[in-house]
């Protein structure tokens, strides 16, 4: 699949994330401390601070098949609403695809 | 590994050795000041590496060459083949150390940014040209105040300094 740059430009639906694969490029490394992720893009060289949560839902986001899993798999973790998940992901995923720091990939899954 | 004890005796270099040395070590640092303007630093490692960008120099004579070598007229336009073939691991582990202690001593003195990348741009590219194995590894810490820092490592060996603190490793390259 490749990164479905549209997604990038209509990043203000939330909605149109939640069927979305979320994956890190190559560029981009990252390494979870206990106080935070430190995320280093290395096509600009800049480097990047996640608290413990938001680094958490980086990890999840990578591993899970789409953005809604990911949310529930989280919901679950955390004891909160899934709306409430679906919205701070989606919202997380927008920041980071800003930065470059992840891509989406099309609705075609599988 | 090899052990400190079985590693070759030092050679002291000669003033002209020296001068090329840092010769060398000038020509890599405005390439790898070049690279980081041009490109990010995984491409700019990789063309370091590579070569891709004509040095101004031939690579000086191995460090811990034997001196009866070259007075025998050892050929010395591919002297990385010939270390290929003959060095152990323990030798290029002691030429990377002192190439790395070379590399921060010469630019200390040069004006611009010398900083931990630069210099281990500059020694990525004088191992490869000689043939040794390196891995440039960038590690950061993010408490009590985020810090981020990049050194040189031959075999898992430090060859620049690794930081006063614990920096967890992000990537090597």
């Amino acid at each position: 699949m490749t990164p479905d740059t549209t997604v990038r430009e209509n990043a203000g639906d939330l909605d149109s994330l939640l069927s979305r694969n979320v994956r890190v490029p190559r560029n981009v490394v990252y390494r979870t401390f206990p106080s935070e992720t430190v995320v280093l893009n290395l096509e600009t060289g800049k480097y990047h601070g996640l608290n413990a949560t938001a680094g958490r839902m980086l990890e999840e986001l990578e591993r899970a098949a789409c953005v809604q899993d990911a949310a529930a798999a989280l919901a679950e973790t955390y004891g909160q609403p899934l709306d409430v998940l679906e919205r701070d992901l989606c919202e997380l995923c927008q920041s980071l695809l800003a930065r470059g720091l992840i891509e989406v990939d099309s609705g075609e899954l599988g | 590994m090899a052990s400190s004890a079985e590693l070759p005796a030092d050679r002291r270099l000669r003033a002209s050795e020296r001068v090329r040395l840092a010769i060398e070590i000038l020509s890599a640092y405005r390439q790898a000041r070049a690279a980081l303007r041009e490109t990010s630093i995984g491409p700019a490692v990789q063309a370091l590496r590579t070569g891709n960008q004509t040095p101004a120099s031939e690579p000086t004579t191995s460090l811990t060459e034997p001196a009866g070598e070259r007075a025998k007229g050892t050929p010395q336009a591919n002297p990385t083949t010939l270390l290929d073939d003959t060095r152990s691991p323990g030798e290029r582990l002691s030429e990377a150390w002192r190439l790395g202690r070379a590399v921060q001593l010469t630019l200390r003195l040069a004006p611009g940014d010398t900083r931990c990348l630069t210099r281990s741009l500059v020694l990525t590219q004088l191992l490869a040209r000689r043939s040794i194995p390196a891995k440039l590894v960038i590690g950061a810490r993010p408490a009590p105040s985020f810090l981020a820092h990049a050194w040189v490592e031959c075999d898992g060996h430090p060859v620049l300094p690794t930081g006063e603190s614990s920096f967890g490793r992000l990537v090597e390259l």
